[in-house]
């Protein structure tokens, strides 16, 4: 069945969208990432003319990212206090990060620093995710029982001032890692057309050593609350929002994000984290192959100036 | 149904004239919208007052371009290991859209300069008078291949058929991703390689109904729309979290 979509100009299949939808909402789910990383590249590779896709998956990561923030709410995994903190300075980035973006799209390079962006951002944190997951998964196999960071084990990080107490998340830490956390990924969110999730759990997890328990379900909220000011930077800015795209991508997103959410209380932290590190890799070696391996087509076309 | 044009424009030398006619004079865009099928069709008639018949055989040849973008064509090559986009042409007003439906191969129908000056062939628009004009060339061509392999751009010379001899018609099918806006359709009258009548008539592709109020709303109301878009994300994620809670 197809149906047209006004903004993007062009009819797709919409068991297609919402079938692509579910499957990206499924993994946001389950590892509590918004999955803008893989259902941008997905839209983009289908025909979606660029600025459309990424525009219109802010939306759809929003609503993926609403259901899973509310259960986890419900069970009492947000940490609301950290979550304003980093949703406050995560704004602020934004605007940094749109203003790069028509910057870098003047100049042609937007789509190499895309490619380069996701290829150091995903590359390192994947293989530091993989490297710890591993070790973890080892320690659990050989009958050792893998101790949980303690919230009391400090690093260089806490001894910073300005010291503020988060008490779910049982932490008092300076605010400027929090603050510094909140601005990169409110840049680099926007400038790649993702909500950060891969980068908000390690960053929560391994630098401010933020307890498991908590760490999802404070990157949503944080990830619901960025995306849909980046949505609406978007709607104002480049008006590239396909809103009958954003739905049907809703619709299977919201769905399967729950059967992710359900699929993730199966698996244990440290294979959860190992999956995603796998995930993660993948498209960062997918972005690399793109930059090194003679491309199919040296030529592309591209339509400047005012219309779409 | 469309409604159909009728008119009729002279051609002075060879006392031939043009009678066409559009299946549509516009094609709107609903939420199922997945392309569209035009009919074109005419017969050459003798000149108004003219007595003796008109003789083939004849060549019809049918353009159809669409609104006009400013496009940019880009190169990568290899630098240092990795691609980047290194060299670019911009093409001013290049036609969206661009269709040419002949009776035949039209390197049979006349010859290259009569095609090159009546902008038959799509290369015609890759010709900028700034810059560079063999880069152009190049990249010109390029973009054809590129718009061709989007369905935006072709050539089909089997595309006019003949019901009899003065009488033609053509079916072109419009791609749902050819952008809205104003449309024209050229229509040329070959006989013996020289063009014996032509005629332009234009057919609109516009959004109605509900795609028509969200695309109005998107440019009008960006902010309003863009907290529309947020609220229904919100709403949505919610609902599915009550159908799905367990």
């Amino acid at each position: 069945m197809q149906v047209y979509l006004p903004i993007a100009e062009l009819s797709m299949n919409l068991f297609f969208l919402v079938g692509i939808g579910g499957a990206v909402g499924f993994l946001s789910g389950l590892f509590g990432v918004g999955g803008g990383f893989l259902l941008t590249p997905l839209l983009i590779f289908s025909g979606v003319p660029a600025p459309v896709a990424v525009a219109s998956v802010t939306g759809q990561v929003v609503a993926a990212s609403t259901s899973g923030a509310l259960s986890h709410y419900r069970r009492g995994g947000i940490d609301l206090h950290l979550a304003m903190y980093l949703v406050l300075s995560g704004i602020l980035g934004a605007f940094g990060g749109v203003a790069t973006f028509a910057l870098l799209r003047d100049a042609g390079q937007l789509d190499l620093v895309i490619s380069l962006g996701f290829l150091v951002l995903l590359g390192s944190v994947g293989v530091l995710m993989l490297v710890e997951s591993t070790r973890s998964l080892l320690k659990a196999r050989s009958g050792i029982v893998a101790r949980e960071r303690l919230p009391n084990q400090h690093s260089w990080i806490h001894g910073l001032p300005m010291r503020v107490r988060f008490k779910k998340s049982r932490l008092y830490i300076s605010v400027l890692p929090v603050l510094l956390i909140g601005l990169f990924i409110g840049f680099v969110g926007s400038l790649l057309g993702i909500g950060g999730g891969f980068i908000m759990v390690p960053a929560l997890v391994y630098l401010l050593r933020v307890p498991g328990s908590v760490v999802i379900g404070t990157s949503l909220a944080q990830v619901v609350a960025m995306m849909g000011a980046t949505t609406i930077l978007h709607a104002v800015q480049s008006q590239s929002v396909d809103i009958l795209l954003a739905f049907c991508l809703m619709v299977g997103g919201t769905a399967g994000a729950q059967f992710g959410a359900a699929a993730g209380r199966q698996l244990r932290g440290d294979q959860l984290r190992g999956l995603l590190a796998l995930l993660i890799l993948a498209v960062a070696i997918r972005f690399g192959l793109s930059l090194v391996l003679t491309p199919a087509d040296v030529f592309s076309t591209a339509v400047i100036g005012g219309a779409r | 149904m469309a409604v159909l044009t009728l008119c009729a424009l002279l051609a002075p030398a060879q006392g031939a004239r043009l009678v066409s006619q559009l299946s549509n004079s516009t094609v709107e865009i609903t939420s199922s919208y997945d392309g569209e099928r035009l009919t074109f069709f005419g017969s050459i008639e003798p000149d108004a007052g003219s007595s003796e018949a008109v003789v083939g055989p004849f060549h019809v040849v049918v353009v159809v371009v669409g609104p006009t973008q400013n496009r940019v064509a880009r190169q990568k090559t290899n630098n240092f290991g990795v691609w980047i986009n290194t060299n670019q042409v911009e093409y001013q007003n290049f036609p969206s859209y661009f269709h040419v439906l002949s009776s035949g191969r039209l390197t049979d129908i006349t010859d290259i300069t009569t095609l090159t000056t009546n902008a038959i062939l799509p290369e015609a628009y890759t010709l900028a008078p700034t810059g560079d004009w063999w880069q152009s060339a190049i990249f010109g061509r390029q973009l054809v291949r590129l718009m061709r392999e989007q369905g935006l751009f072709g050539i089909q010379e089997n595309g006019v058929n003949f019901l009899s001899q003065n009488f033609y018609s053509a079916q072109l099918t419009l791609p749902s991703n050819a952008p809205p806006g104003p449309y024209i359709a050229l229509t040329y009258v070959f006989k013996d390689g020289e063009i014996i009548a032509r005629k332009s008539e234009g057919f609109a592709v516009r959004k109605i109904g509900f795609e028509r109020f969200l695309a109005l709303s998107a440019v009008q109301y960006p902010l309003l729309y863009g907290i529309v878009c947020v609220i229904l994300a919100l709403f949505t994620g919610w609902l599915g979290g009550v159908v799905f809670k367990r």
